[in-house]
């Protein structure tokens, strides 16, 4: 399966929920956003929202900030 | 107390954390401000860089983090970036600022009034930065905003009030809290903006890019609580001519 994850292209062996996503991607989840597609997957549907082939997906994250 | 929707707050000074040499003197500076409401910003991850620990150490001092808008031009970019935030910090509070041009960081007041009326629909808690504009601020207030932040002068700028005569107006009119936003360059110029009346101040340049930032955080803090005091004892007139504070008698008049 083929998704661009911020704007880079990655291969998945399989398919995958956006919270398998995050975790393979060794990623802290406090501060953290997704969005697929432009929409935000919110943090309580990442387990059950899979990740579809082709999908954009971007992933924020707080910083410091006026 | 300042209170702001549900939630009620001792210190009247806010605080922004950008511009900070690090987390650490950040961290000093919120505490040496004493203040409860610092603002936080959103941007894309870099996948070749490390993720900041900033949150760990926030959380633990008991403060309401407040994500913004920043980097949004429009309002559907806004709502989608203040969808991220409350995702990313579970909160539904948002500092609201939509500032299209790079080089004076203005608040673009229709996109920003457009953004809040579906933010607030969406149960946002909105605190709007937008212009000094006494008309704008009544029509973020009836669209349920939560305060609203009008600027002293460009973020950054450290100019102070240059809008003094609209914030006296928008103070005088308004029924949520005023919060003046950017611009304040020194501690004197949060005490002027507490004695005009505002509901508090937010600071960030002034303070994150002084020479000693936790000493500038308390003396901020001293000026902000001066302004209040002095708000609430009731400022004398000012009076074109002097008025003498000694008794003007003749006592000397046979010299």
């Amino acid at each position: 399966m083929h998704i661009m994850l911020n704007d880079t292209p990655l291969q998945l062996a399989t398919n995958c929920t956006v919270a398998e996503l995050v975790q393979q991607q060794q990623l802290k989840t406090e501060g953290l956003a997704v969005a697929i597609d432009n929409v935000v997957i919110a943090k309580q549907h990442w387990g059950k929202h899979q990740v579809q082939n082709n999908a954009q997906v971007q992933l924020f994250q707080i910083v410091t900030g006026g | 107390m300042l209170h702001i929707a549900n939630k009620s707050f001792s210190s009247r000074l806010l605080l922004g954390s950008g511009k900070f040499a690090s987390p650490g003197l950040m961290q000093q500076a919120i505490q040496a401000s004493g203040c409860q409401l610092v603002t936080l910003a959103l941007k894309r991850l870099q996948l070749d860089q490390p993720q900041d620990d900033l949150l760990s150490p926030m959380r633990q001092m008991n403060i309401q983090l407040l994500p913004n808008t920043s980097g949004a031009k429009t309002a559907k970019e806004a709502i989608f970036a203040a969808q991220l935030a409350r995702d990313a910090l579970q909160t539904n509070w948002l500092k609201l600022e939509i500032h299209p041009d790079p080089r004076y960081l203005m608040p673009d007041p229709i996109e920003t009034l457009l953004a809040a009326e579906q933010l607030v629909k969406l149960g946002f808690v909105v605190l709007p930065y937008c212009s000094a504009d006494p008309v704008l601020c009544k029509r973020l207030e009836q669209a349920g905003c939560a305060a609203v932040m009008p600027l002293g002068a460009a973020i950054g700028s450290n100019q102070g009030l240059q809008t003094r005569a609209m914030l006296e107006i928008i103070i005088e009119q308004a029924t949520v809290p005023v919060i003046i936003d950017a611009g304040l360059g020194a501690p004197s110029h949060a005490a002027a903006a507490m004695e005009l009346g505002a509901s508090a101040v937010l600071v960030n340049t002034a303070i994150a890019a002084s020479q000693y930032p936790v000493a500038m955080a308390g003396a901020f803090a001293q000026a902000v609580n001066a302004g209040r005091m002095a708000y609430n004892a009731g400022l004398a007139t000012a009076q074109p001519h002097a008025t003498a504070s000694s008794p003007l008698t003749d006592f000397l008049a046979a010299l």
